[in-house]
């Protein structure tokens, strides 16, 4: 029977070897870089809020709740209850108890017309999210115009 | 003495595979110090969340960002400032760069509304429309 000899296999391992290094030098150099392209952050996205002009320049009367009848503009204010943590919405002073409620009531009245005014009146305690939340509801629904509310008083 | 293949091989030409690999090293070198740098000028803020938010393409547009810390305070370009000098910052800006300067509210979603107020009144006194808010999809997350 017929052996190899120690010296050729030796020589045999020492070429797989040799070939083995470069290709995992360059598959990890190649899953570093895929991983590194795909970035671990999350991706940013933007919201435009265009504000009207007479936003700045009127002293709109935010503290007056409008009439009920006055469908001119969709009123959704945002109230902060400091002692529960939690926000309660009213669309047109219909209290409602969740952000889903919102979007359902908002979807009825776009059928009226995508073109009425949606104000946003949050309470100064509200935190962002939950206004953003509701304007973005109010751009999902279809509003055209969603603006916010300033006190310019604070 | 048997002399091994592969020296003659390597012989007949230059060997590549160290010159990708250096190659290699050096684009990600470049890639990551760029990402880096690019992640560090922005302040870390847990963003609302909103389905409706657009990729940001936009990147001629003169732009200020001001980010808002769950505490209400306010930073333009690494320092504070307080509400009363938003309009000056603004107007500073805008004489500077033009009427399409653009404000980015780069908030914390647990900073209450009232922090935004003195933003979107100085934006509107100085006459700057394009306001826009950074956002997660809440898709992504």
């Amino acid at each position: 029977m017929k052996r190899k000899s120690p010296l050729v296999r030796q020589s045999s391992e020492t070429d797989f070897n040799n070939a083995m290094t470069p290709m995992i030098d360059v598959v990890f150099l190649l899953l570093v870089f895929f991983v590194w392209t795909a970035s671990f952050q999350i991706v940013e996205y933007v919201l435009p809020s265009e504000m009207s002009a007479q936003m700045g320049n009127d002293e709109v009367q935010i503290d007056d709740p409008p009439p009920p009848s006055d469908f001119e503009d969709i009123v959704v204010r945002l109230r902060w209850a400091a002692d529960t943590e939690q926000v309660q919405w009213s669309v047109n002073d219909q209290t409602l108890a969740s952000l889903a409620a919102v979007g359902s009531k908002l979807q009825e009245l776009v059928a009226v017309g995508a073109d009425v005014t949606v104000i946003l009146h949050p309470d100064p305690a509200v935190p962002l999210g939950y206004v953003i939340e509701t304007y973005d509801q109010a751009k999902l629904k279809g509003f055209e115009n969603v603006s916010f509310a300033v006190n310019p008083g604070r | 003495m048997q002399i091994p293949q592969h020296r003659s091989r390597q012989r007949d030409g230059i060997n590549m595979t160290p010159m990708i690999d250096v190659v290699f090293l050096l684009i990600i070198f470049f890639l990551v110090s760029s990402h880096l740098a690019r992640q560090e000028s922005r302040m870390e803020l847990e963003l609302p969340n909103a389905t409706s938010g657009q990729e940001d393409i936009d990147q001629e547009t003169p732009r200020i960002t001001v980010n808002v810390k769950v505490d209400g305070s306010m930073w333009i370009a690494g320092r504070t400032i307080k509400p009363a000098n938003l309009k000056q910052t603004f107007d500073e800006v805008r004489a500077r760069e033009g009427d399409g300067v653009e404000v980015r509210i780069r908030g914390s979603r647990m900073a209450p509304y009232a922090t935004f107020e003195p933003i979107m009144l100085a934006c509107t006194e100085a006459g700057i429309w394009n306001v826009t808010y950074a956002v997660y999809r809440e898709v992504d997350r």
